[in-house]
């Protein structure tokens, strides 16, 4: 299999090569069409990157970023997702590169332009082999969800494609406005604790996304304290002490078999007094995109039923 | 005397330990909270509820595990008469993490008729290579020390590499999680329905080997000499086999592979009490429960609230010791 690929991808380069020498033999004049015209940008870890041209052909690392392309970008310069890229429906078209291994022959036969990743999806050691492959990364980051618009308004820009970009932004913008308005000063917004395992307990900390999105509705999330990890361990006491109203991370059913008859413990917990507790749609909750808020919007149904 | 003295010493050690672990928690909580808790029990105050509940079951567990490790470590390299051997010699650590790892990854159900399964695989992954270790080693109707060592090793690895195949293929960083937790340990799940295995296990043992110290102690000279010495030397080692096994599965199977406590307390308990004593075996399982409640505390102190995974506190503070006392002149592995 794996033969077959390096075996495949010779040929194609062989192929190419001939084809650009060939090329080189009968035109040698029209090659530098646009030189000076260097693209200079920086991305969110404050890196620059150098492009030539406007990215023609790209591909992003993470299903968000793929997301976002697919809803700025014309379809056609997307030329590649990652295995677990499942939306929007037409992303099956495109042929998958994996990204965990990095498969860079894969990368260097499809050639992409530039490839769109965010923070902490692949090593910075993987970013710098690709550069030296000839293949820079764009990195995002997002704290907030105004950081997810703004990563949104910046693709637009490297692609081209501010009008459509800065339109979508700015009507994601106005729902999160319409939503802060209506949720605006609640007495005693709901403590909401979210989990992401069971065994050792992970939590959404304070410095992911969620914060942000429950801020927006007039919630909080119940972990304020700030940890090094987005997502930190917490002991059963923690939780205790924490206290939850709403506590997100599976049906009630499916918590009562992987989570509290492991830690019977937390039965008194108000999340659990009060049967609140809910399963959020893990594409939405995980991936800051152009769904996010939708994404809310699943919160908010949950919080104010 | 000086060897009654040590123990009083180790007694008064993990008392003092305990009351200073019972203090550290998310909540805050003085000596006075405590004595209240303990006194005047309500079970609709929170801080009475994770004080009973969940901190003192911890420190329990933490005190039971090392203890069995450290006992278990001792009766490994008593057996094989090899100063490096501990207890995951017969492959329990990996086959525990391999069990244990299967159920995360979906091949067995998270829960089973209301049981949380994990342990139970573990306990099950630990006993099934460890059958298959001591099949390999036994031969000619006889145990061979040096065939279960590298049979322990080769199972072991096999184990091992099974489980980074399986991390490896994870598709979600949750189940990474749960590896590593269980490669180097917790006791972050300790609670009073748990507690009973490992310790019943622990004090069974103890009780049996409080009979065969002298045999262990004569075993050390050699299988032959102790034959000749009218030591039952295939009996003693079936005994410690099967021993070491079902103590060793259950602080694995609650806690996960914890390293080092069953190979460095055995010699600080023969350097401190000679290689032959009456009650060596009983004074390392005091000390490993103490070097393990003393990590614990550490990990919670250093990284609240969840604690560092206990097995790298084990070896980063237990192997400057281990250096040192391997510096020391006197100090001789059998006599």
């Amino acid at each position: 299999m794996k033969q077959n690929h390096t075996l495949y991808f010779r040929l194609n380069r062989l192929f190419y090569t001939c084809l650009l020498l060939l090329l080189l033999a009968c035109n040698g004049k029209k090659q530098e069409p646009a030189t000076g015209q260097v693209i200079v940008f920086r991305d969110d870890l404050g890196r620059e990157l150098k492009l030539q041209h406007q990215p023609k052909r790209v591909m992003a690392f993470s299903p968000a970023m793929t997301e976002m392309l697919f809803a700025i970008c014309d379809t056609a310069t997307i030329i590649a997702r990652t295995p677990q890229c499942d939306y929007p429906t037409q992303v099956v078209t495109k042929p998958i590169v994996s990204n965990y291994p990095v498969d860079y022959e894969q990368v260097l036969a499809l050639k992409p332009d530039l490839i769109f990743s965010s923070e902490g999806i692949v090593p910075m050691e993987v970013v710098e082999k690709l550069k030296e492959l000839g293949v820079p990364v764009y990195i995002q980051k997002y704290r907030t969800v105004e950081d997810v618009f703004k990563g949104m308004e910046a693709i637009g820009k490297i692609m081209g494609r501010e009008q459509q970009a800065n339109h979508l932004a700015d009507s994601l913008r106005q729902q999160v406005k319409q939503l802060e308005q209506r949720h605006k000063g609640q007495a005693r917004p709901q403590q909401v604790l979210a989990i992401t395992w069971t065994d050792p307990i992970y939590v959404y900390g304070q410095n992911t996304i969620l914060t942000d999105k429950l801020h927006i509705l007039g919630a909080q999330n119940a972990v304020q304290e700030v940890f090094d990890q987005p997502y930190p361990a917490l002991t059963r006491e923690y939780i205790l002490k924490l206290n939850p109203n709403v506590l997100l991370g599976g049906s009630p059913e499916k918590l009562e078999q992987t989570f509290f008859s492991q830690y019977p413990e937390l039965r008194k917990i108000k999340a659990y007094q009060n049967h609140r507790i809910y399963a959020v749609t893990g594409n939405l909750m995980e991936r800051p995109g152009p769904r996010v808020v939708e994404s809310i919007l699943e919160l908010e149904r949950l919080l104010y039923p | 005397m000086s060897r009654t003295l040590y123990f009083i010493v180790a007694l008064l050690l993990i008392l003092i330990v305990l009351v200073l672990g019972l203090q550290v928690g998310s909540f805050d909580t003085g000596l006075a909270s405590i004595a209240d808790a303990f006194f005047n029990y309500n079970p609709d105050n929170t801080i009475h509820y994770a004080i009973v509940h969940l901190r003192l079951p911890r420190l329990l567990l933490a005190l039971v595990v090392g203890a069995s490790l450290a006992f278990c470590g001792y009766l490994m390299q008593a057996m094989v008469n090899n100063a490096l051997a501990d207890p995951y010699l017969l492959g329990t650590a990996s086959g525990a993490s391999l069990g244990a790892v299967l159920v995360f990854f979906g091949f067995v159900d998270v829960a089973i008729a209301g049981f949380y399964m994990p342990p139970v695989f573990a306990l099950l992954g630990a006993f099934i290579v460890t059958l298959v270790v001591v099949r390999l080693g036994y031969r000619k109707r006889q145990l061979i020390p040096a065939q279960l060592l590298l049979a322990g090793v080769a199972i072991s690895s096999l184990a091992t590499a099974i489980v980074g195949l399986l991390t490896f293929l994870s598709d979600s960083e949750g189940k990474l999680k749960a590896v590593i937790f269980w490669s180097m340990g917790s006791f972050e799940r300790a609670s009073w329905s748990l507690l009973p295995y490992p310790a019943a296990a622990l004090i069974l043992a103890l009780i049996l080997f409080a009979f065969l110290q002298k045999q262990l102690n004569i075993l050390l000279l050699g299988a032959d000499r102790a034959q000749a010495l009218g030591v039952q030397v295939v009996k003693t080692r079936w005994a410690i086999l099967a021993t070491v096994s079902v103590v060793t599965g259950f602080a694995v199977a609650t806690s996960g592979p914890i390293g080092f406590v069953g190979l460095i307390v055995p010699h600080v308990t023969r350097a401190l009490m000679g290689t032959t004593g009456k009650s060596n075996l009983l004074f390392c399982a005091f000390t490993g429960g103490l070097f393990m409640l003393l990590c614990d505390l550490l990990s919670r102190v250093i990284y609240p609230p969840a604690g560092l995974p206990i097995g790298i506190i084990t070896s980063f503070f237990g192997v400057p010791f281990f250096v040192y006392l391997l510096s020391r002149k006197n100090y001789k592995f059998s006599s």
